[in-house]
């Protein structure tokens, strides 16, 4: 199976003042295609820092980072902008949509800023996505008619719009009620199944990585002393929750 | 490309949107650059409506397109300036046949119009010395045996009226020494007036009427005819080229100077305001104001000082008043007034003070019952002016010309500075200007040092041969009548070989004489009036090829700071525009920072999704373009309406002043596309330059700002 994200001893500093704040001390990773995967840890461990290398709108102290084969130190700003446009969606803990736009214009957005696809197949595009995230009558709507799940729906159809290799999300339950953030990350295991997108998402909620197919636990910056290339084993998972069926390991 | 343009109305959209989302913000900004395009379309449109009529006034009463003179002069051409008594310091072109045959060369050259411009001091009808001249021709006629009554009545009439005037003076002379602590100055000349005014001079006055005579006219007349002083400005042309070039000359009354003849015309401005009775024209000034700007003298200071000023001026009245119409008065305003008083002078002080209550009566009772015993006018349409110039060479030359009517500028009626310029052929002015060529400047010269003459210098000239300047020079005050000033002027003259020209007032000359001879400028209308600067140069160059020291001068600089008006007022308004803008800009500037910081989190999504820096970029300064068209328009239609409005109204002027810009008593702006267009470019730019920086700092949001939790 490919390997889509390949992080080999990572870290990165923070310089707070005259104080460096080292939030990930050499974090070695690798993601295969089709991975639905979960980043846990206490807040503060640097489950965000990790997905912003991974996300490319961050890049290492040292060590390296490769997304979708292209080592991320060696592209400049406008290449890294154009890999996250072609290749990664993101979904956000606050869900981020354009206040004035409606949920259409918003999923449309990075089609726009694509500019590869014609009017019509973006509406066909955006439609479909609306229709699996449940949001099929509510394309005029704007986010603040919305309800939080649904916010976040129509931000998973944002990311998927551009039919991306890579969906990031940081923590995107950590601001909805349980049931909805159960639904969410159902949604996303469904998405995850269904076109094979490789899924990272970062939680601090037990309940929430039990969804995940496999799980990488971060503390102080560094994944915890595991076997396999930092993931925790199953009997790991089990210990954390509730295991979720179907989950398989590579 | 499809695709570009929907990106840019998915950026439109959320720049509209946000102008409804951050109202505080669209509201200051909208608001600004909705003010600044207004201020542009109506400013603009104002200056340009005042450029074109001015322009149009201008040109077609005095100064055509361009105007030319000699280069050699000291100053530059004013033909509006120059009001001090040197004028304006230019040096004469010595033959304007030679000028017109240089000007004739150049291809764009339409007409040339001959003109000079001086100024020249005017008797205009000494009232004293008519009256004593009425006086002595009843006493000679007594003396000659008349025993008629009618005679013997006239007599009488007349002395009260020289006492009359008399006593006036008296007064004068009572309030000099109130108001001044040193008077010695006029000492004598007080002695004189006392003596006049005293009950013995009048009781013993039949006794020797010659005498006395003699005394009043000698001591006396010089003394009251200060107030009969006109000082004109004048142009001298061709009166026929002139009416016929100038579209916007029209006579008001009488007739133009017919071709080949002598004549003055006097501006219409100047006769009203300087030759009508003070008192009349005081009471025509308020009445204007309380009419047609509905003003209250109650209200108003100055209107207070024009009546208060005026209650004192009675006594020109009664200057005017002999022995029958004093008691005509006296009867008419004692009725009026239901006053007991038998004093005339105060009766018509009295009749004078007028307040918001009785001016409306009393100015229908000035011109119906006393106007009609009264001069009106110092000087008539058929008068004869006496008018007298000191020449370059620094000697009085005097004219007697036939007044043959009056006439005013279209559009310029009010104006102070084109309606001061009256009319005078040519060929007079040329008599009065005493050009001399070189040769005959020596001749004179010689001369007059052969004939033991002092060399007159111009300073003094007024006090050594009108006296009343300078009341310690005895010998001054010793030729009081104007008829024997100039003897001096007149022995040199003839010496000169020049004509006797007081003698000649009506004397035709030859049309062809006003082509041969000096002139001091000329105006030259073009074909093409838009080619100004092309056809100065062309005009200049012709000048060097003929060897004739020619400048020309457009009508803007011809006119000195009038023309520059509108020039002026374009930078006044310009930067007036650009302090707003610079205003605006900062304020708009500071606003958009403002919005930035607030959608930290939007600018950071759109680059973690994707946006390159330059499309935040673009984006922002695209709302703020939209902001500033769509407020932009907004200002700009106010402004269009008012101006159409204005338009329609027309803009009363409000002074004199403001008459000359508008030439003419409204200006009616017209709306011009060029300044809708200018007002456009200026919001847009602005829109621009204000989003600039702020846009640079959205462009700058890092997009893991985007992952930033909510706090
Ligand atoms: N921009 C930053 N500047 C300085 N310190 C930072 C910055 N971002 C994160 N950190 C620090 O790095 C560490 C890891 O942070 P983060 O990756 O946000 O952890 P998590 O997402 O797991 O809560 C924390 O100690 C945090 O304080
Ligand atoms: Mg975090």
């Amino acid at each position: 199976m490919a390997i889509i994200v390949s992080i080999r001893n990572a870290t990165k500093d923070y310089r707070l003042g005259k104080v460096l704040v080292p939030a990930l001390r050499g974090v070695s990773l690798e993601v295969n295609s089709g991975e639905f995967l979960s980043i846990a840890g206490p807040s503060g461990s640097g489950k965000t820092t990790l997905l912003n290398l991974i996300g490319c709108v961050d890049t290492p102290t040292s060590g390296t980072v490769e997304v979708a084969g292209r080592n991320t130190a060696e592209l400049g700003e406008r290449a890294l902008t154009r890999l996250r446009l072609y290749t990664i969606g993101f979904i956000f803990q606050s869900f981020n949509l354009v206040g004035v736009l409606d949920v259409f214009r918003n999923v449309e957005l990075p089609l726009l800023l694509q500019r590869t696809l014609s009017s019509k197949e973006r509406a066909e595009r955006v439609h479909s996505l609306l229709d699996r995230v449940g949001l099929k009558e509510y394309s005029d709507h704007r986010p603040s008619e919305l309800s939080g799940g649904q916010r976040q729906r129509v931000a998973i159809a944002r990311a998927l719009v551009t039919r991306p290799q890579l969906v990031l999300a940081d923590e995107p339950t950590a601001n909805l009620d349980s049931v909805t953030g159960q639904n969410i990350l159902d949604l996303m295991r469904e998405l995850n199944h269904a076109d094979g997108t490789t899924f990272i998402f970062s939680t601090h909620d037990a309940r929430v990585m039990s969804y995940a197919n496999a799980v990488i636990r971060l503390a102080d910056g560094k994944l915890s002393d595991t076997s396999d290339g930092g993931r925790a084993t199953d009997a790991e998972v089990a210990e954390l929750g509730h295991v979720s069926a179907g989950a398989s390991q590579p | 490309m499809n695709a570009f343009w929907d990106t840019l109305k998915v950026v439109a959209q959320i720049a509209l949107r946000n102008l409804f989302a951050s109202r505080i913000k669209t509201f200051i900004v909208g608001g600004i650059i909705t003010f600044g395009a207004w201020i542009i379309v109506v400013g603009t449109s104002l200056l340009d409506s005042v450029d074109q009529s001015m322009s149009r006034s201008i040109t077609g009463s005095i100064a055509g397109d361009i105007q030319v003179y000699s280069a050699e002069s000291k100053e530059t051409l004013d033909v509006f300036g120059g009001f001090g008594p040197s004028g304006n310091d230019i040096a004469p072109l010595a033959d304007f046949a030679q000028v017109r045959r240089t000007l004739s060369t150049v291809p764009n050259v339409a007409a040339v119009v001959p003109m000079g411009i001086d100024t020249a001091t005017v008797t205009a009808g000494n009232s004293v010395d008519q009256v004593l001249a009425r006086l002595r021709e009843a006493a000679s006629n007594i003396q000659n045996g008349d025993k008629s009554a009618a005679t013997a009545a006239d007599y009488t009439s007349q002395k009260d009226h020289v006492r009359q005037i008399v006593r006036v003076l008296h007064g004068d002379f009572e309030n000099i020494k109130k108001v001044r602590t040193d008077a010695s100055d006029v000492a004598e000349d007080l002695a004189f007036v006392q003596k006049a005014n005293s009950e013995e001079f009048w009781r013993d006055f039949d006794r020797d009427p010659y005498a006395n005579l003699e005394f009043l006219e000698n001591r006396i007349a010089s003394l009251a005819s200060d107030a009969d002083m006109l000082f004109l400005r004048y142009i001298g042309t061709d009166p026929g080229e002139f009416r016929r070039t100038f579209d916007r000359m029209t006579i008001v009354e009488g007739q133009p100077i017919p071709e080949g003849k002598r004549g003055f015309l006097f501006s219409k401005y100047v006769y009203e305001e300087q030759v009508k009775l003070r008192t009349a024209r005081t009471l025509d000034k308020v009445k204007v104001r309380r009419d047609d700007r509905k003003e209250k003298i109650a209200d108003e200071p100055e209107l207070q000082r024009m009546i208060k000023e005026n209650a004192n001026n009675g006594q020109e009245i009664l200057l005017q008043l002999d022995g029958n119409k004093t008691s005509v008065f006296r009867s008419k305003l004692g009725t009026f007034l239901h006053s007991q008083t038998t004093d005339v002078g105060q009766l018509l002080t009295q009749f004078l003070s007028m307040n918001d209550d009785n001016f409306d009566e009393r100015y229908q009772f000035y011109y119906k019952e006393l106007a009609p015993s009264l001069q009106l006018y110092k000087v008539r349409v058929g008068d004869t002016l006496t008018i007298k110039a000191y020449t370059r060479s620094g000697y009085v030359q005097s004219a007697n010309l036939h007044v043959f009517g009056i006439f005013a500028f279209k559009g310029l009626e009010k104006s102070p500075q084109a309606g001061a310029m009256n009319m005078m052929d040519l060929v007079s002015f040329r008599e009065l200007y005493g050009y001399l060529t070189a040769d005959r400047e020596k001749e004179i010269r010689d001369l007059r040092a052969k004939s033991g003459a002092k060399e007159i210098a111009r300073e003094n000239a007024d006090a050594q041969l009108f006296g009343s300047a300078s009341k310690d020079d005895s010998t001054a005050t010793d030729t009081p009548s104007p008829s024997n000033i100039p003897s001096l002027t007149e022995e040199l003259s003839q010496i000169a070989g020049s004509r006797q020209r007081s003698q000649e007032k009506d004397a035709p000359y030859d049309p062809g004489q006003l082509e041969q001879g000096v002139v001091l400028n000329a105006a030259v209308f073009l074909k093409d009036a838009h080619k100004v600067g092309t056809t100065i140069t062309a005009i200049e160059s012709a000048a060097g090829r003929d060897k004739i020291p020619l400048k020309a001068l457009s009508w803007q600089n011809a006119v000195g700071i009038t023309g520059q008006f509108t020039v002026l007022m374009r930078a006044v308004l310009y930067t007036a525009v650009i302090i707003i803008f610079l205003v605006a800009l900062i304020i708009i500037n500071n606003a958009l920072v403002m919005a930035t910081l607030e959608r930290v989190r939007e600018f950071g999504t759109l680059r973690a999704i994707g946006a390159q820096r330059r499309f935040i970029w673009s984006m922002l300064v695209l709302e703020s373009i939209v902001t500033g068209i769509l407020f932009g328009a907004l200002g700009i239609l106010l402004g269009s309406l008012f101006v159409s409005w204005l338009g329609q109204r027309g803009i009363p002027a409000w002074n004199d002043i403001v008459t000359f810009f508008f030439s003419g008593p409204r200006l009616y702006p017209a709306l011009a596309s060029k300044n809708l267009v200018l007002a456009l470019v200026i919001v847009i730019v602005v829109s621009v330059v204000s989003s600039t920086y702020p846009a640079w700092l959205a462009m700058r949001v890092s997009p893991r700002q985007a992952m930033q939790s909510e706090e």
